[in-house]
C-alpha cells in the first residue's frame, strides 16, 4: 500500500539517512515529493511511502522513536469549482502537469496523485480559486 | 442570399437555423461552404477573457440634502466623479486606496480592485460607498456614506473602451528573473508561455474585416444584452494580415456598452494578477448573420490558419523583441518550440466558457429571445497606431 506523510526532522535527526534505513530495514520505498532540508535546522520532507502494510506501520513507529514528527494529514491543493473559470493559466506553472486542460473540452483537470503541493498555482490563479486545505 | 430583416423574421417565428462557429467549421469540412451557407442563418461566436479596459457607469441617485460628489470610493476603490453630481465611473483596474472594514485580511483587500467591485454589484452583493462633495448653493452636502446594491442605484451599465481584441500576443520571458505581467507570471529562461485569445472561436477573427460587425451591433455582454458602441481604443485595423485576412497580431478592438443590471455573475468575474493588478473577466458573444457565402468562408478559419507573435517581456520597451509567429493550433496543443526549446503554453482566455457563450447565444436566438441588428455605421478600417514617444521614434513598428 501507499501512504503520503509529512516528516518533520528535529535538528539532530537531519543527518540521519532516513530513506536508506526505510528501504534497508523495512523494505519501504520513499518517493520524495517535497523537501526542505538545511544543515542544523528543522527539516521537512513530504514523502509517499510504499510497501507492505505491516512494514509501513513498523517504519512509521521506528521514525517516531527517532523523534521524527509524522503528520498523515498532508497539505493538499483544493480547487473551488464555483470560482474556477477554466482559463488554464495555472497549467503553465504546474511543474508536474497535475493541473492540465482536457484537450477536447478545455476543462481544467486536477490529477491529485501527480501534485507535489509546490503551491505555485495558488498566486497564479486570477480568480483565487486555488487554495490549500491547511 | 438573405437579409437581416429576413433572418429576424425567422428568429421571431423560432425557425432560424443557428450554429455555433465551431459547428460551422466542422460542417464546412463535411459539406463545403456553399451547402453550409444555404442552410445556416446565424453563426454565434463567443469569448471569455480578461478585458481590463472595462468600466461601469453608475448613477447613485440624489441624497437629501443633495451632494455634488468630487471624490468617491466603492469598497475602498476610487471611482471617477468628474461628471454630473452623482454620476460615477468605476474602472476595472483601479486598485483599492484602503482596505474595507469587514474583517477581510490586508492581503485580500490589496488584491481587490474595480473589477471585483463591478462583479460584486452584478452578483447582487452590497458595496460600501463613501463620497466627499463640493459644497455649492445647489448641493449643500459635504460628505455621504451608504451601502448600495444594483437595485438601489439608477443606471448601472458597463461602458468598456477596449474589449474584444482581434487577436493578441503570446507572452514569454527570455530574461533571468520571474516577471509578473497582465498575462500572469512568466517564468525566466522561457519557462512558460501564455496566450490570451481563444483563436478560431474568437468573434473578430471570424469577421476579419468587420464587414458584419459595426456600431450598433447587438451582442451578448456579460450574460445580458449589449451593443457595439464605437471603435475600441488602440483600434489598429492596419495590422499586417494573412491572405485569409486575419491579423498577425493585435488589431481591431471595439468599445462595448450594456446594461449591467441584466448581467449574470457567471459571465462577469473580478480577477487579480499577482504583482500586476486587478482586472475584469468578461464573457462576450457576437452573432454573425450569414448574408453571403463569404461570411461562411471567413467563419471556416481554423486554429492552424491563425497566428500570433511570441513576445519577450524581459525587454521593458514599447516594441519588444519577438520570437516569430506561432499558430493557434500549436498554442492549443499546450507546447510550442522557441529557439529549439520546448515551452509549455497556457491560455488565459477560457476556451471552455467561450464555447458556452456561443452555445448560450445560439439558444437565445433559436428561442426568439435575441434578434439581430443592422450596424448603423461601419467601424473605420484605416486607423493607424500612434505612439507617445518621449525621445522620438527609435524603433518603428514595421
Amino acid at each position: 500500500m501507499k501512504k503520503r506523510v509529512t516528516l518533520i526532522f528535529p535538528k539532530r535527526a537531519v543527518h540521519m539517512p532516513v530513506t536508506y534505513r526505510l528501504a534497508k530495514d523495512f523494505n519501504v520505498a520513499a518517493n520524495i515529493i517535497r523537501a526542505q532540508v538545511t544543515p542544523n535546522q528543522i527539516g521537512t520532507l513530504v514523502v509517499e511511502l510504499s510497501g507492505d502494510i505491516d512494514q509501513l506501520d513498523a517504519a512509521l513507529e521506528w521514525m517516531q522513536s527517532q523523534d521524527i514528527g509524522i503528520s498523515i494529514a498532508s497539505r493538499e491543493i483544493m480547487i473551488d469549482e464555483e470560482a474556477c473559470v477554466h482559463c488554464g493559466l495555472c497549467t503553465g506553472v504546474c511543474p508536474t502537469e497535475a493541473l492540465s486542460l482536457d484537450p477536447q473540452t478545455f476543462r481544467l483537470n486536477f490529477t491529485r496523485s501527480r501534485c507535489v503541493v509546490c503551491e505555485q498555482c495558488i498566486p497564479t490563479c486570477p480568480v483565487q480559486a486555488i487554495s490549500t486545505n491547511l | 442570399m438573405r437579409s437581416i430583416a429576413e433572418i429576424n423574421d425567422k428568429i421571431q417565428r423560432q425557425q432560424a437555423i443557428v450554429w455555433t462557429v465551431e459547428e460551422v467549421k466542422a460542417r464546412v469540412q463535411e459539406m463545403g461552404v456553399t451547402q453550409v451557407a444555404k442552410q445556416v442563418d446565424v453563426i454565434t461566436t463567443g469569448t471569455f477573457e480578461p478585458m481590463e479596459s472595462s468600466g461601469a457607469i453608475l448613477n447613485i441617485g440624489h441624497t437629501d440634502p443633495p451632494i455634488k460628489i468630487r471624490q468617491c470610493w466603492l469598497d475602498g476603490v476610487p471611482a471617477y466623479s468628474g461628471f454630473g453630481a452623482v454620476d460615477l465611473y468605476l474602472g476595472a483596474t483601479q486598485m483599492a486606496d484602503y482596505p474595507i472594514a469587514d474583517g477581510t485580511d490586508g492581503e485580500g483587500s490589496r488584491e481587490r480592485g474595480g473589477g471585483h467591485v463591478i462583479a460584486d454589484l452584478i452578483a447582487g452583493k452590497p458595496v460600501q460607498l463613501r463620497a466627499i462633495g463640493q459644497v455649492t448653493d445647489c448641493y449643500s452636502r459635504a460628505s455621504f456614506e451608504t451601502t448600495i446594491t444594483r437595485d438601489t442605484i439608477n443606471q448601472f451599465y458597463l461602458f468598456n473602451p477596449r474589449n474584444l481584441y482581434q487577436n493578441f500576443i503570446v507572452g514569454v520571458n527570455g530574461g533571468d528573473r520571474s516577471l509578473y505581467t497582465y498575462l500572469g507570471p512568466l517564468q525566466p529562461h522561457l519557462g512558460n508561455a501564455v496566450y490570451s485569445n481563444p483563436g478560431a472561436i474568437s468573434p473578430l477573427l471570424n469577421d476579419p474585416d468587420l464587414q458584419l460587425i459595426g456600431i450598433g451591433t447587438r451582442i451578448f455582454l456579460g450574460g445580458g444584452i449589449g451593443y457595439v458602441a464605437w471603435e475600441g481604443t488602440q483600434h489598429f485595423p492596419l495590422q499586417k494580415r494573412l491572405p485569409n485576412r486575419t491579423p498577425i497580431g493585435p488589431a481591431a478592438t471595439l468599445a462595448l456598452i450594456g446594461d449591467a443590471k441584466q448581467m449574470n455573475s457567471r459571465w462577469v468575474r473580478g480577477c487579480y494578477f499577482r504583482s500586476y493588478g486587478s482586472s475584469l473577466m468578461l464573457g462576450v458573444g457576437v452573432p454573425l448573420p450569414v448574408l453571403s457565402e463569404e461570411v461562411v468562408v471567413h467563419c471556416a478559419v481554423r486554429d492552424q490558419d491563425l497566428v500570433a507573435p511570441i513576445v519577450d517581456f524581459s525587454i521593458p520597451r514599447r516594441v519588444r523583441p519577438t520570437f516569430g509567429l506561432v499558430s493557434y493550433a500549436q498554442l492549443k496543443s499546450g507546447r510550442i518550440t522557441i529557439d529549439g526549446k520546448i515551452v509549455r503554453v497556457a491560455p488565459l482566455a477560457s476556451i471552455y466558457l467561450s464555447r458556452q457563450i456561443a452555445a448560450e447565444l445560439k439558444d437565445w436566438i433559436e428561442t426568439g429571445r435575441f434578434t439581430l441588428t443592422e450596424p448603423v455605421a461601419q467601424i473605420p478600417m484605416d486607423r493607424s497606431f500612434l505612439a507617445q514617444d518621449r525621445w522620438g521614434t527609435q524603433i518603428s513598428l514595421e
